[in-house]
């Protein structure tokens, strides 16, 4: 099938048309297609999606996905990210495919221009803190005056009475440990905040193993404060009960996403 | 602490990513986005709109009829996610941006 779709990786700033080599996903050749000082970072790929059910595929195609813009990246510097499967083709068969990448790149020129300036020299991160709710649980029981005391109550009682005590504890521990939560996230938030130019806070997803996750965030942040903020996830991943994932440095996927596409006006 | 791009420890990072966000582009030139009918149901059964999509299916007739779709879907995710003080706004934004956000 002739190769009519332009397989899309990323956006960069570098004004000629480059080829990467045999790099791409299922070995395709990626190379460049310029418009002004950018480039789209491309391969040539039939008008249709990549599509499989098998997850060790589709797995390997976003790996790759990914070493393609690790490489675009150490060539020309400021990467901006597409997600998996953007494919651009023509509208109709007398368009050559490239024309169609480089009429958007010059549609959409101030928007990519504007966003490859505000992300130099920065980098993504995925910043997780999670729990240990057995440990902090212990250290709960060994703080909270009303823990002690139903603990105290508890010693005294018969095995009837001791059953409804062992679940007040529990409610009591769980309870106080939900107000705290509420204090840690507070606190991590803003001491990691300070540290990074923009962020995003993510829905926490479960955790491993009995863990509990409490922060889940993604930054962006400056390659000079990168060991700044190192230093202060090592702080709270050094504090009994609980555990920083720590991960990158990943393109700005999660800052180029909002929908700002530049929408024609519709004549009525 | 130094951040890690060990593969086996940042897969689920990288597919929330690639998966998930990268910069969206003008529907009228793309055959196909990233999150429509892609990678069979298990890795992203979580996504809201993935079956309606599904039912639909073909990416190369992004039709009136989809966009509807595709729109309303985003509008109510949007709305969702938004606080209350935003939702005006994006509902606006969303019946004149495109729908490939899903």
């Amino acid at each position: 099938m002739e190769n009519r779709g332009r397989y899309i990786y990323g956006v960069a700033a570098g004004g000629s048309m480059v080829t990467l080599g045999p790099i791409g996903i299922e070995g395709n050749e990626v190379y460049t297609i310029p418009y002004r000082e950018l480039c789209a970072i491309v391969h040539n790929y039939p008008a249709e999606p990549y599509q499989s059910s098998d997850d060790e595929i589709v797995k390997n195609w976003v790996r790759t996905h990914q070493s393609v813009l690790d490489t675009a990246q150490e060539r020309f510097g400021t990467i901006i990210p597409l997600g998996f499967d953007t494919i651009l083709k023509p509208k109709d068969d007398t368009t050559h495919p490239d024309q169609v990448v480089k009429d958007w790149l010059k549609e959409d020129y101030d928007r990519l221009r504007n966003l490859i300036g505000k992300m130099e020299g920065k980098d993504e991160y995925v910043v997780q803190v999670s729990y240990e709710p057995s440990i902090i649980g212990k250290q709960i029981s060994g703080r909270s005056e009303e823990v002690k005391r139903i603990k105290e109550d508890l010693a005294t009682k018969s095995p009837g009475m001791a059953y409804m005590y062992r679940q007040k504890l529990e409610k009591a521990v769980k309870s106080e440990m939900e107000r705290l939560a509420n204090d840690w996230f507070k606190d991590f938030y803003r001491r990691i905040k300070c540290h990074c130019d923009d962020i995003v806070v993510e829905k926490t997803r479960k955790a491993d193993g009995n863990k509990v996750m409490l922060v889940n965030l993604s930054c962006l942040v400056a390659r000079e404060r990168v060991d700044n903020l190192g230093e202060e996830l090592e702080k709270i991943n050094n504090m009994e009960g609980f555990s920083v994932h720590f991960s990158g440095p990943w393109p700005p996927y999660s800052f180029v996403a909002k929908p700002v596409v530049p929408v024609k006006e519709e004549v009525k | 602490m130094n951040p890690t791009r060990d593969t086996h420890a940042t897969l689920v990072d990288l597919l929330d990513r690639v998966l998930d966000k990268g910069l969206i582009l003008d529907a009228d030139l793309i055959i196909h986005v990233a999150g429509i009918p892609l990678l069979g149901v298990k890795l992203r059964a979580a996504l809201a709109g993935m079956e309606t999509m599904l039912k639909y299916g073909i990416w190369q007739d992004w039709d009136e009829a989809q966009r509807a779709i595709a729109t309303k879907e985003y509008r109510q995710k949007k709305m969702a996610m938004a606080p209350e003080g935003e939702v005006a706004a994006l509902c606006h934004k969303s019946d004149r941006t495109v729908t490939t956000v899903l």
